[in-house]
């Protein structure tokens, strides 16, 4: 897995009120937040993690730097990743959401070319269970395990993962690729990273109406995927044409999307049902596909 | 947010898109001080798209036919939306109607400029002839001259067509909007062009740092959650915050988080009962969003969800690492003691007591994940609020409540 314990952490807008809430959870779960970057707070201390102005103020004291989350508010959020890429970090969480979608335009041609993965925006960000915290999610609902989970929400993933854990399904990761319009990474980068992670043996993707993520999940999955997946689609009673809190959560037909009936739930239920991945009607429903795919996969590589 | 036509065209003139001499109308004694030569336009101007094809578009040749004809537009809805405002444009002789536009795609990620050489109010004829390009780097003109060639346009026509949409892109960057669209860009007989109809949507996210685009529709629905914490219990008043779904819906559904509450409400429906209601009071994700914040928003939205007096069960469904459940708790508490508050006084008022407490209180069904449960149960034990640990439990509970025929107690 490319994030350990090991993994050297910022976090940049930490005195803002969302720093002041992740990176503590962050480093009480065992991250190694070596610095903390807020403009005008440098010199201060947040639960002993040292603040600075600028990013390159830190990297003399603190060296290189694996990963860098994101708490600023949204309008300064594109300065924040390109600090970050520019001080070499390659891989960078978006926690904040309302990023307006021309400055996630800009960042990601940015990353693409320096190939750096960005998470989110408006995502609670990365968790490794007994490893690493990086975002907001609730460590106590997580469990160390070898389900991967990946959605595009965040108390949703966090039901999804305690649904889990309650049924005795550890988790190797929860990520969530955030719930705006245009995001920074897509449902088959994450498919191919834990396809080949070892620790993970079945992928469970959370996915929900709008924009076709879902789709095009389901046609990566039957063609690159080797592991076996499990898939949950919410909004399916969701009105029409109504944005739900998600500013990527609209069922639209918007002629730049090409194509009016993509978005729907049943839209996406059929895409998964086409390449033959089940689809669990309820969260509760998620563990006991786990457990059936756990046993076939089982039984296949006995026989 | 979208801006009206007369609105997008003040943008277009300011970026050097040409625009037809018009003038805004407010009420029809206005086209008697017409600045404007005769024959003109009149136009309605409403958010609604399709105005054409039902009467809200009018020539008129003279004062008198101009201010019959804008009386009529004036009181015709366009799917149910009456203009309050026409543009009055000039006249123009057209020999070709192109449709330009450039959007965002969310699924590449990227801008894209469309083309068609079919524009014109007849929408289908003008997607099945759409080309595209995406603008997958920084934009330069050659993005808008390459959709020239993929539209098959010639001569002088590439350069005179593809400066529009580069002025369009502009416009789309400088602005953060979602959507800019010309249908249709009219071409005259002498190889002129111009932008007779015009569309901006501006990014809603954006929108903040665009104060004079924001100030062009006060009414515009701001976010939800923001007049959510500008409510105070006395003030709550649900339509603004709250999204209705079923008149007949009983059940009102309050989660935080946007996936969480459409898995909620699936759940309700797939349970046979049918929501009234639903509000999300945010996500963790709110840059701004400190603990606190959370319990006041619970509880004025319970204040919002229960003036629907539809609503006879409100299941809370939330999930937080950030909030324990023992401050979600005290905030259920605090509304279920101000609601008896109130139920109390109107009882008082009306000494035949008629108006009773069991018949006014929504019951509320609360399922918690987080921190301190144990705390929380305690808090609640003393109240009507049921709390149950498992969701679907809980969704079967507040289903079965809507069932009774007699309000529980």
């Amino acid at each position: 897995m490319i994030f350990t314990p090991t993994s050297k952490v910022i976090v940049q807008g930490i005195m803002e009120p969302l720093g002041v809430t992740c990176a503590p959870l962050m480093k009480e779960y065992g991250t190694q937040v070596v610095a903390g970057i807020s403009p005008g707070f440098g010199g201060q201390t947040l639960k002993g993690i040292p603040v600075f102005d600028m990013l390159e103020q830190a990297l003399p004291l603190i060296g290189s730097v694996d990963a860098a989350v994101i708490c600023t508010p949204p309008y300064a959020a594109l300065d924040a990743a390109l600090e970050a890429i520019a001080a070499g970090i390659r891989q960078v969480i978006l926690i904040s959401q309302g990023i307006p979608p021309l400055d996630m335009v800009h960042l990601i041609r940015k990353a693409e070319a320096t190939e750096t993965l960005l998470v989110g925006p408006n995502s609670p960000g990365i968790i490794v269970p007994g490893q690493i915290l990086l975002g907001i999610h609730p460590p106590n609902l997580y469990t160390p395990g070898s389900v991967g989970l990946i959605s595009r929400s965040g108390t949703l993933t966090y039901e999804v993962a305690w649904t889990l854990t309650q049924a005795g399904l550890g988790q190797s990761i929860g990520v969530s690729v955030g719930g705006d319009m245009i995001v920074g990474s897509s449902f088959p980068q994450w498919l191919q990273i834990l396809d080949e992670d070892d620790r993970t043996e079945v992928i469970v993707l959370v996915g929900e109406i709008g924009g076709d993520s879902e789709e095009a999940a389901a046609h990566y999955i039957e063609e690159a995927i080797d592991k076996p997946v499990v898939a949950y689609i919410a909004g399916r009673s969701a009105p029409r044409g109504r944005r739900m809190g998600h500013a990527g959560a609209i069922i639209d037909s918007q002629i730049a999307d090409f194509g009016p009936d993509v978005g729907s739930a049943d839209s996406k239920v059929n895409a998964f049902k086409r390449a033959k991945i089940p689809v669990a009607d309820r969260p509760s429903e998620i563990p006991t596909l786990v457990n059936e795919l756990i046993k076939t996969s089982a039984q296949r590589s006995a026989g | 947010m979208d801006l009206l036509e007369y609105q997008a065209k003040e943008l277009f003139r300011e970026m050097g898109i040409p625009v037809l001499p018009s003038q805004r109308i407010d009420r029809p004694r206005d086209l008697k001080g017409l600045e404007l030569p005769y024959p003109i336009v009149l136009k309605s101007q409403v958010y609604m798209g399709g105005r054409g094809r039902v009467g809200g578009v009018r020539f008129a040749e003279n004062t008198i036919d101009a201010v019959a004809a804008a009386q009529t537009i004036f009181n015709l809805p366009i799917m149910g939306e009456y203009p309050k405002v026409l543009l009055a444009e000039a006249k123009y002789d057209v020999q070709q109607e192109l449709y330009l536009a450039v959007a965002l795609n969310r699924s590449i990620r990227r801008p894209v400029l469309l083309g068609s050489l079919k524009g014109g109010i007849d929408v289908r004829a003008a997607i099945d002839e759409m080309k595209y390009v995406v603008v997958d780097q920084e934009f330069s003109p050659f993005f808008a001259r390459r959709l020239m060639l993929k539209m098959g346009l010639q001569g002088a026509l590439i350069n005179s067509v593809s400066a529009i949409v580069e002025k369009m892109y502009r416009l789309f960057l400088d602005n953060d909007l979602d959507l800019v669209e010309i249908n249709p860009l009219g071409v005259s007989p002498t190889g002129e062009v111009m932008a007779l109809d015009g569309k901006v949507t501006v990014n809603d996210d954006a929108l903040a740092r665009h104060p004079a685009l924001a100030a062009l529709n006060p009414k515009a629905p701001a976010d939800p959650l923001h007049a959510l914490d500008k409510l105070t219990p006395q003030t709550a008043r649900s339509p603004e915050v709250v999204s209705t779904l079923n008149s007949d819906g009983q059940i009102g559904i309050l989660c935080n988080g946007a996936g969480l509450t459409m898995a909620t409400m699936d759940l309700v429906c797939q349970s046979g009962g049918k929501p009234a209601n639903f509000l999300d009071i945010g996500s963790e994700t709110h840059y701004s969003c400190m603990p606190d914040i959370l319990g006041e928003r619970l509880e004025n939205g319970l204040e919002a969800i229960a003036q629907n007096k539809q609503v006879r069960v409100v299941l809370i469904n939330l999930v937080s690492g950030t909030v324990s459940c023992e401050q979600i708790a005290d905030a259920i508490v605090r509304f279920l003691q101000h609601q008896s508050r109130k139920v109390r006084s109107i009882s008082e008022a009306r000494e035949d007591g008629l108006v009773s407490r069991v018949a006014r209180n929504p019951q509320l069904v609360v399922r918690l994940v987080g921190s301190h449960l144990a705390e929380a149960k305690e808090r609640l034990s003393t109240t009507q609020a049921l709390i149950i640990d498992d969701l679907e439990i809980a969704v079967s509970q507040a289903v079965s409540f809507t069932k009774q025929t007699k309000k529980p107690t």
